[in-house]
């Protein structure tokens, strides 16, 4: 038998993992509230797409260099606030992103003025205006008015009208009109080819979500999270043992909130794929987590007596090649698209690999340590119901410092 | 255990075979221009011994362009109606019962009626004894008026009533559209979604879902002279040289000789405009102050002219009863055609044919030997199409005439989509875009090409390193990883799942961690070795200990993908069904795969492994 191969972490590795936890984990408190705090709208706020925020969104090409701030100036004069204008992708594919009104919602001072200026030409019955809709006004009349007077007036009170729909009356023979504003992409891409004919701008994708859709997908994706989060903590728990559970819970929340510290730090767009990558990453995090638990499993087996903290720094070391290199193939994995992706394609593989790391990271210094933690309370906590019986047993734990 | 690498290698075999054989529709299908994919050239492509032909990789409306829509019904409004057409049911009732009451309005935003009444007790125990109070309470009495609302029940029944019938509706018009694979799907909040790949026109697409396509019809009172006073107060259209194009600005009066039931003839007064804007101002200022509006509406219809342009269309009003004799509900079945009778100004043009249902038909039966003689307007969407003469009983076949003035194919087009809405019935309650995702047919070819070389880079660094890392064993992991996405691809082909650019990225992910499984195997075959187990023993060996580290590993990620797959739409669920096939094929092979490669390759006493 030859035996020739090498190993990325020497057979015999001896790092303390298990004593430099306190270290790790006032560490990790410290980024992951630093994340949480930057996710605060207040203070700073995650760049939520189209998917989350509403509004739209579309990708330009042109087939010569345009200037960004001369798109952004047209979509202004076009009576839009709050465009954003990058470049999407290489410099030299003239690629913009264009992203108009992140809360694409009228609000009521918007819904007062429209109704005011038409109710000060037109003799309005009743009117009705529903903010989950966000975009849309319910008009009644005595007497009907023509629809292109009826957007003259609203589009006098400065709000874009993308048409006025005569419907069917409540009551029999008589007509309602809806105005619906927005229609923002459609505006956009008339004026842009215009504007820069010679450019030939090209619109290859038009995302348009209302705002309660957004807020819909925004609460279903937290929803979504945390029930992957806590059927796996779940399945865990059956696995192993419940009192593994804790560690791997912690674990979860660590990588997830550092995969959001991605999206929350760059600023990059936070969309549904990115939702995938941080449900994703709860998935594959564990697996580390698992390799661990289960060498410490066999080796509670294997050395009976010996003190929990140990046990979990042998395991640790003994796991440490593989957890590397299987986070390391996964991340390779990643390059090509690291390399060749653009937009939601790169964000995906680069937070996707922040979240790897962090799943390594948090198996050795956060997971793992963490279940001596929760050994030590149970422990303490069974010697203070034994009462001062006797001095409480030496809990596991304290040999690890060699 | 001694022979049984035996029969594992041919199930490896055979699970490769049946891969290669599963995709073999897919090959062509790719092979194709995409122009070509959905037409017979692909179809007759299919070798006659490969798997249907139906069964094929498909590309995501992210990577082959299309529309997707979301579409809100406002259910809202449709119980405003629905109260609103109660409160007239209510107010004929108790006419007929002779309760006496002052008026049955809406109230409350519209979601009550609200009788007004001077006998609050007899109303309420009238209309709840006669079976509306199968349907309705009355929440009270106030200010003379006794208000009735829907219970609860019975509008949530109705709500969703509504959108079922939306969807209905909308998955009738794109099936008669003739897209090639429409995804039309219910969703929570009153929403349905529209997928409609390698479709290119939003707007035609948004026009013709969101048409409410309500047909009525009514019957003209040419009878009634209401309008007559206005030819002392309008310019009359006819000039000097009689009826001509552009007619005055703002509108004039005409008149046209209609034969009544009794057999005499009148000159009903009507009338005119440019525009329909213009008609309507002028109808909303002259016209409405001299209607009762409980009987009477103005309807407006289309006409034309010759001109020097060929012919120039023109608005008219038409005087009707405001009754809706009846809808397009009874509608069976609709038609395009071309008008071959010899009317004069009829022929040639286009119309469309409708047959009613059974029901629809003797309701038509009995409004038409009503109103024999007199005119009956047909309207689409608030708008006259068309009034002719009740001639004889009409009973399941009419027609619509279109009006004239444009250019006949264009006119012909139209016809084709009303007689498609028709027979795809009407939409309850409008319906609002609420998402909408449009991807150009340019992009998705460029995002597959960077998708496939991003994807081709990470298996073969992935590919690389293993062989770099395990030699021998890395080999077989490498083949086994091949397999893997030859498997993944195999069953996404199979099942009919489409590949977005998600999924893309979750493909390459999949292969990434599966290789995971083999880094756990080889370490543990290693450290096996290392404390001196023979080769056999310690592949044994290696291969049972990781067994439930491998299954637990997987199934986490699995619990991911799964809810993932709840929870997202379109490419992101593309992302999430791939993950999963991939976390399922990896599985089987790198543990049943593997394995058996490793135990063939050292079956003999003398054999080496390369760890």
């Amino acid at each position: 038998m030859r035996f020739k191969s090498f190993d990325i972490v020497p057979h015999g590795t001896k790092i303390d993992f298990v004593g430099k936890r306190r270290i790790a984990v006032v560490l990790s408190l410290i980024v992951n509230a630093a994340i949480l705090l930057w996710c605060v709208p207040a203070i700073h706020g995650l760049n939520f797409g189209v998917d989350f925020a509403g509004g739209t969104e579309m990708e330009v090409k042109f087939a010569k260099p345009v200037d960004p701030g001369a798109i952004r100036n047209g979509i202004e004069d076009l009576g839009f606030k709050g465009a954003s204008v990058q470049t999407y992708g290489a410099e030299e594919e003239h690629t913009f992103l264009i992203r108009v009104e992140r809360i694409a919602l009228m609000s009521d001072e918007d819904v007062k003025r429209v109704v005011d200026a038409v109710q000060a030409r037109f003799p309005v019955e009743s009117w009705s205006f529903n903010p989950e809709i966000g975009d849309k006004i319910d008009f009644q009349f005595k007497q009907p008015p023509a629809p292109q007077e009826l957007q003259a007036a609203v589009e006098g009170a400065g709000i874009g009208v993308r048409e006025v729909r005569a419907e069917q009356g409540l009551a029999a023979g008589t007509r309602s009109f809806a105005v619906i504003t927005q229609g923002i992409g459609e505006k956009i891409e008339r004026d842009l080819s215009t504007r820069f004919a010679e450019a030939k701008p090209e619109v290859r994708r038009v995302e348009y979500v209302g705002p309660a859709v957004g807020r819909e997908l925004r609460n279903q994706g937290v929803k979504a999270v945390l029930y992957a989060m806590a059927l796996i903590v779940v399945y865990i728990g059956l696995r192993f043992d419940f009192r593994f559970s804790p560690g791997v819970i912690i674990a979860l929340l660590h990588d997830a909130i550092v995969t959001l510290g991605y999206f929350a730090f760059t600023g990059r767009e936070f969309n549904l794929t990115s939702i995938a990558v941080v449900l994703t990453i709860v998935g594959y995090s564990v697996n580390d987590t698992v390799v661990i638990y289960d060498r410490v499993r066999e080796n509670q087996a294997k050395y009976k007596g010996r003190p929990l903290a140990d046990i979990v720094n042998l395991s640790i070391n003994e796991t440490l090649g593989r957890t590397f290199l299987t986070s390391f193939a996964t991340a390779l994995s990643l390059v090509g698209l690291l390399v060749y992706g653009v937009g939601t394609l790169f964000d995906f593989a680069a937070a996707m690999l922040v979240g790897i790391i962090s799943g390594t990271y948090s198996t050795w210094y956060i997971a793992a340590p963490m279940t001596i933690w929760f050994e030590d309370l149970a422990a303490k906590k069974k010697a203070r119901a034994a009462t001062a019986a006797a001095a409480p047993s030496a809990p596991a734990g304290r040999a690890a410092q060699k | 255990m001694e022979r049984s690498w035996y029969w594992r290698v041919a199930l490896v075999v055979a699970v490769t075979l049946f891969s290669l054989w599963q995709l073999v529709p897919s090959w062509f299908y790719f092979k194709l221009p995409p122009e070509e994919r959905t037409t017979e050239a692909y179809e007759r492509a299919v070798p006659g011994w490969a798997p249907h032909s139906a069964k094929h990789l498909n590309l995501g409306l992210d990577l082959q362009g299309g529309i997707h829509l979301s579409m809100g019904v406002d259910v809202e409004r449709a119980v405003k109606a629905k109260v609103a057409r109660r409160a007239d049911e209510i107010a004929e009732f108790l006419k007929s019962k002779g309760v006496p009451f002052e008026s049955a309005t809406t109230t409350a935003g519209g979601t009550r009626v609200a009788v007004k009444t001077d006998a609050p007790d007899q109303v309420k125990s009238t209309l709840l004894d006669a079976g509306y109070g199968d349907e309705m309470y009355s929440p009270g009495t106030a200010d003379g008026a006794v208000t009735f609302a829907f219970k609860d029940t019975v509008l949530r029944d109705f709500q969703g009533k509504a959108v079922e019938q939306a969807e209905k509706t909308i998955r009738n018009r794109v099936d008669k559209w003739g897209v090639s694979e429409p995804d039309i799907k219910r969703k929570a909040n009153n929403q349905i979604q529209i997928q409609l790949p390698g479709f290119k026109d939003p707007e035609k697409a948004k026009e013709l879902l969101g048409r409410t396509a309500q047909l009525e019809f009514k019957i003209a009172d040419d009878e009634n002279p209401a309008l007559d006073p206005l030819r002392q107060q309008l310019t009359p259209c006819a000039g000097p040289d009689g009826f001509q194009v552009p007619l005055p600005q703002g509108g004039c009066w005409t008149s046209e000789t209609i034969e009544l039931p009794n057999g005499s003839a009148r000159s009903v007064t009507m009338l005119t405009a440019n525009t329909r804007p213009e008609l309507e101002k002028l109808i909303q200022e002259k016209a409405a102050p001299l209607l009762d509006p409980q009987k009477n509406v103005i309807g407006i219809g289309e006409d034309s002219v010759p001109s020097a342009a060929g012919r120039t269309p023109y608005y008219r009003t038409y005087l009707l009863r405001a009754k809706t004799e009846l809808t397009g509900d009874y509608i069976a079945d609709a038609r395009a055609a071309i008008d071959q009778s010899q009317q004069f100004g009829q022929q040639g043009r286009p119309l469309v044919q409708f047959t009613m249902s059974a029901e629809g038909g003797r309701l038509m039966q009995k409004l038409t030997s009503e109103n024999l003689r007199r005119r009956m307007a047909t309207m689409l969407d608030d708008k006259v199409e068309t009034a002719p003469y009740i001639q004889g009983e009409i009973s399941t076949n009419g027609q619509i005439t279109l009006g004239s003035g444009r250019n006949p194919q264009e006119m012909f087009e139209e016809a084709n989509e009303i007689a498609l809405v028709l027979k795809a019935g009407a939409l309850p309650a409008p319906v609002t875009i609420s998402e909408e995702r449009t991807v150009g047919a340019t992009l998705g070819p460029e995002l597959v090409k960077r998708g496939t070389v991003a994807a081709l880079v990470g298996l073969g660094l992935v590919l690389l390193f293993m062989l770099f890392y395990y030699r021998g064993s890395g080999l077989v992991a490498d083949v086994a990883l091949a397999l893997n996405g030859l498997l993944v691809l195999a069953i996404m082909a199979m099942i009919g799942t489409t590949l977005t650019l998600p999924g893309i990225a979750g493909f390459v992910l999949t292969l990434g961690m599966a290789v995971d499984a083999n880094v756990l195997i080889n370490e543990r075959i290693r450290e096996e070795l290392r404390a001196g187990k023979t080769i056999k023993v310690a592949l044994q060996q290696g291969y049972d200990k990781v067994f439930w580290t491998i299954v637990d590993s997987h199934v986490t990620t699995l619990v991911a993908a799964l809810v993932l797959m709840n929870y997202g739409s379109g490419p992101v669920r593309g992302f999430a069904v791939t993950l999963t096939i991939g976390l399922i094929a990896s599985m089987f092979t790198s543990i049943v795969v593997t394995r058996a490669i490793m135990e063939y390759t050292t079956r003999h006493e003398t054999a080496r492994l390369s760890v």
